[in-house]
This record gives C-alpha cells, sequence and structure tokens, in this order.
C-alpha cells in the first residue's frame, strides 16, 4: 500500500516528546537528589 | 515525622510513579511504532497523534487541576492547596510545551502549514502563555501570602479556559479535528489504534500524577527551606 512519505515529521515529533519528557524527569531528579543530600 | 521527611516521602514516590511512567512510556513508543497499522490517507505522520492527543490531555488535566486547587485555595486559604497547584501548573507547562511542538509537527504534512491562528490552536497557545505567565508571576514575588493570592486569581483563569478549549471545535470552525475519545459517542477509530491511543493516555496520566508528587514535595521542602531561612534571620 502507498502512504505518504511524511515519516520524517513523525520521527522529529517522537524525538522532541522524549527529549522534553526525559529532560524535565532529569531535572525533577536532579533537584530532589540535592535535597536527599542535605 | 517532620514536613520536610513527608515531602522528601512525597517526592521520592513520585520519583517512582515517574519511572514507572517512563517505562510505560518506552512500551508507548514500541506499540505505537512497530504494532499499530500505518493510516492509508495521512501516513506515518498520523502516529504523532499517540503522543500529541495524550500529551495534550495531560496538559489541560494539569492546568485544570491547577485551576481547582487555586479556587479552593482562595476559598480556604491552606498553603498545601497553593504549592500543589503551582506544582500542577509547571508539570503542565512541560506538557504543553511537548503539546505545542508535536502539533505543528503533525500539521505540517496534513494540513499543509505549521501553524493557523484559529480558535482550537489560538486558545491552547493562549493558556499555555497564561501559565508561563503563572510561573513567572511567582518567580517574582517573595512574599507568600501575595504570591498565593495573586497566582490563584491567575490560576482560577483555567476553569473557564480548559472547558472553552474542548468546546471550541464545535462551536468555530477550525482545521484541528473533533475528539476521539472525550465525546458522548463511542470513539472513532479502529480498536487497534484506540488501544494504543488509551495506553498512552493513561501512561501519560500517570507521568503527570508522579511529576506532581515530585514536584510538589520539592515545593513544600523549598517552603520549609524558606522559612527556616526567614526564622534564621529574626
Amino acid at each position: 500500500m502507498e502512504y505518504p512519505e511524511n515519516g520524517v515529521y513523525m520521527v522529529a515529533a517522537y524525538i522532541a516528546t522524549a527529549v522534553i519528557i526525559l529532560g524535565y524527569a532529569g531535572l525533577l531528579f536532579r533537584a530532589l537528589r540535592r535535597y536527599w543530600k542535605r | 515525622m517532620t514536613r520536610r521527611d513527608r515531602a522528601l516521602v512525597t517526592a521520592r514516590r513520585g520519583s517512582v510513579l515517574t519511572v514507572i511512567a517512563l517505562l510505560g512510556l518506552v512500551g508507548v513508543y514500541v506499540r505505537a511504532l512497530a504494532f499499530t497499522p500505518v493510516e492509508r490517507t495521512q501516513g506515518l505522520a498520523q502516529k504523532i497523534f499517540y503522543v500529541h492527543a495524550p500529551v495534550a490531555w495531560a496538559a489541560l488535566l494539569a492546568f485544570g487541576i491547577c485551576g481547582l486547587l487555586s479556587l479552593l485555595y482562595l476559598v480556604l486559604r491552606d498553603r498545601k492547596l497553593d504549592l500543589l497547584a503551582a506544582a500542577s501548573a509547571e508539570v503542565g507547562v512541560a506538557f504543553g510545551l511537548v503539546m505545542l511542538i508535536t502539533g505543528p509537527l503533525w500539521g505540517k504534512p496534513v494540513w499543509g502549514t505549521w501553524w493557523t491562528w484559529d480558535a482550537r490552536l489560538t486558545s491552547t497557545l493562549f493558556t499555555f502563555l497564561l501559565f508561563v505567565g503563572y510561573l513567572v508571576l511567582r518567580g517574582a514575588l517573595t512574599d507568600f501570602e501575595v504570591r498565593a493570592r495573586f497566582s490563584a486569581v491567575l490560576g482560577v483563569m483555567a476553569l473557564v479556559l480548559v472547558p472553552f478549549i474542548h468546546v471550541t471545535v464545535y462551536w468555530f470552525r477550525t482545521l484541528h479535528p473533533d475528539p476521539v475519545v472525550l465525546k458522548p459517542e463511542a470513539p472513532s477509530l479502529p480498536n487497534v489504534m484506540l488501544v494504543t491511543l488509551l495506553t498512552s493516555m493513561a501512561v501519560c496520566t500517570l507521568l503527570y500524577v508522579g511529576f506532581l508528587m515530585q514536584r510538589y514535595g520539592l515545593e513544600v521542602l523549598r517552603d520549609v527551606h524558606e522559612e527556616e531561612a526567614a526564622g534564621g534571620i529574626s
């Protein structure tokens, strides 16, 4: 079956989602570790 | 158990939930990319739907809960409600950023444009910027009572804006598709796609709860720290 060739948008969206979600999770983990060590 | 210890336990539990949700997100990626069929007319770009819609759901849930907690704060004046509202707003902004990046990435190949100033997109951007303003406002004010009251008044706006965003696709002419799950009729998707979407929505909801618990714990820890610092000075 023929599909429109637009996979690059999908890849960009999945990468952007992973970067932002993991980045935010990383910030929270780091901030928590700082308090945990006090 | 002190307030500090309770906050650490809450944040720690939030971390565990976040790790579980992140593993779930890996599962969603695998299922969406490898085990969900390609839609015939939109092609691979349609798979953006499995991250965009659930993340939008989590963002609007976060803003809505912030609005509800802000309203409760204005009535009850409980410090915890303000800190929880602030935590929810920040998590909402993180999800909102993903929503506003993945949306145009889906729009360009399907609509032929990255952005259009229609009711759904404009009201969503407006709400996102309102909550960015909410966070900036909180950062600018140091007095707890003033910060809590001012930000609660701003946060309450979400109670109007979130339902408005949901109905824009019915009330106005827009390029944005109608809801496929959050509507009175049965979901309009083949089962295999619906399962992927619902799994992703569950994972994003869990991720929201994990982030919220972590962020709330951190807000309380910062509050305790500020109180101790103020006590030390006086």
